[in-house]
């Protein structure tokens, strides 16, 4: 079993994504678990764009209806012209406060008007700021009712499984290895609110969900996990060789909230809101954590690694 | 036909004195185990009256069309609330956590948030935790105020619910709240061990 991963340091003010781009631009390679940094400097590692590839995008903590999530919405949309992704998962608190239908319009269809009207559909994941009944029937959250789902991505060999972690009930984690184990997909990508690994100062790490959903995802080879709940941006070192993102940034802000002594973070990003956009090709997966002003804030490259 | 379930579930307690035990609390002597079986067949007769009076109620309303707007999410929400909080005008905290479902209840999760183990669980579940809020039955549950996580620790300790219903935590008490209605059916105060 080998993971590549290669991160960019980003530049902050640096131009994101020149693309369309040549494939294979990894900056630094080293097998798992270990990331190999890249030099000071250098370039963020672009999302290849390439043809064929699933391009998607990761968002959470966002539905405010304030400034930030707007420029947030902006920042998405203007990198959608460059990099047409083709779908969202958002990993919980969709909206926050109070979720009538006017607000709606102004935490969630307003914000992503320019992707929504280009056809990315979101699929959602509910967090514990989620009025529950309404937005698993919202039909722009594609949840069709359910509070946890999962679903073969349009393009590659991948499958995303969207669960629920503030009510993870047995039924939920019998559901999730039979889906697991039934799955095809080479890609199995779980996303939800609640992160197993965290720095945050505020919430940090989830013991109690590791216990019970951390050994499923190692024995049928899930790679990559996507969270949210602590406002910032944060890419773990590989824990039992899985990389964990927490993306709690979309439209909430917890500033200087990364405790570093965890040792957990390989990367982190807390002044300002960040989204993560990724790109599956065959067996990689390149990400980019895009920050409101644009700039990449991290950047690099996963190896898939093979079932147990 | 509370009644009726309720005789029904008392006549399978007596052919399976362990019916209702939940997972992982484990029964202590035969006496004892013969009383709390005997709460917990209570306790699922009366969840189990709500339950179907919740679906025969919401059977009445228009069906959700497959394109559903907030609007017509909420109007239905509300609806079912007001159906329920008619039919059960006189209900009371109580009525379904009965005391000997209370005491139970409370012994059940005393197990379970005991050590180190039973720390992390409470503060997982304390985490943006709604805390002390005014609550009254048939009422709404508390708008715009974060919902408690409910570990799967606890919830291997608790009876399951239909699907309609779910546990939730606000403060240390613990709340029965009925999903489609968003309205609360009843309450546990000081749910967690002193």
């Amino acid at each position: 079993m080998r993971r590549t991963v290669a991160i960019g340091i980003a530049g902050l003010l640096a131009a994101f994504l020149s693309l369309p781009k040549a494939s294979g631009t990894i900056a630094a390679s080293a097998p798992a678990p270990q990331a190999a940094a890249q030099p000071a400097g250098e370039s963020p590692v672009d999302l290849p764009n390439r043809e064929g590839s699933l391009k998607f995008g990761v968002l959470g903590d966002f539905g405010t209806g304030k400034r930030p999530q707007y420029d947030m919405g902006a920042q998405m949309a203007k990198a959608h012209e460059r990099f047409p992704f083709e779908l969202v998962i958002t990993v919980g608190d969709n909206l926050y406060g109070s979720q009538g239908p006017r607000d709606f319009q102004t935490k969630f269809e307003e914000p992503y008007k320019a992707l929504l009207s280009a056809g990315v559909k979101f699929y959602a994941s509910l967090g514990n700021h989620d009025e529950r009944e309404v937005q698993r029937n919202y039909k722009l959250f594609n949840m069709d009712g359910k509070l946890y789902y999962s679903f073969k991505a349009p393009k590659q060999n991948v499958r995303f499984f969207a669960l629920d972690s503030t009510y993870p009930d047995p039924a939920e984690r019998a559901w999730l290895e039979k889906e697991l184990d039934g799955s095809n997909e080479g890609w199995k990508i779980p996303y939800f609110h609640h992160p197993l690994y965290s720095s945050g100062e505020r919430h940090g790490s989830t013991p109690t969900l590791s216990t019970v959903w951390e050994p499923l995802f190692v024995k049928y080879g899930v790679s990559v996990v996507f969270s949210g709940h602590d406002h910032f941006y944060e890419r773990t070192k590989p824990q039992k060789d899985i990389v964990y993102f927490v993306t709690g940034s979309g439209g909430q802000l917890r500033k200087g909230n990364i405790d570093r002594g965890t040792g957990l973070t390989s990367k982190g990003f807390d002044t300002d809101q960040a989204f993560l956009m990724a790109e599956i090709d065959r067996d990689e997966l390149f990400f980019n954590a895009i920050s409101r002003t644009g700039a990449v804030v991290d950047s690099g490259v996963i190896r898939r690694r093979k079932q147990e | 036909m509370a009644g009726t379930l309720f005789a029904l579930a008392v006549n399978i307690l007596l052919l399976a004195p362990t019916i209702g035990t939940p997972q992982g609390a484990a029964p202590a002597g035969g006496q004892k185990v013969n009383a709390d079986a005997r709460v917990m067949a209570d306790f699922e007769a009366r969840v189990k009256a709500y339950s179907d009076l919740h679906r025969k109620l919401e059977a009445t309303l228009p069906n959700l069309p497959k394109e559903t707007t907030p609007t017509q999410i909420s109007e239905h929400q509300v609806a079912l609330a007001q159906l329920i909080a008619h039919a059960r005008s006189g209900a009371q905290f109580g009525d379904i956590f009965t005391k000997e479902t209370r005491a139970l209840f409370r012994r059940y999760l005393a197990r379970v948030f005991v050590g180190p183990e039973g720390a992390k669980l409470k503060a997982v579940i304390m985490d943006e935790n709604p805390g002390k809020l005014q609550l009254h039955v048939n009422a709404r549950y508390p708008e715009s105020v974060p919902v408690s996580t409910v570990p799967t620790q606890v919830l291997q300790t608790l009876p399951k619910l239909p699907e309609d219903l779910e546990y939730r935590f606000i403060g240390d008490r613990l709340v029965l709240h009925d999903i489609h209605a968003d309205t609360i059916v009843d309450v546990i105060e000081n749910a967690f061990p002193k």
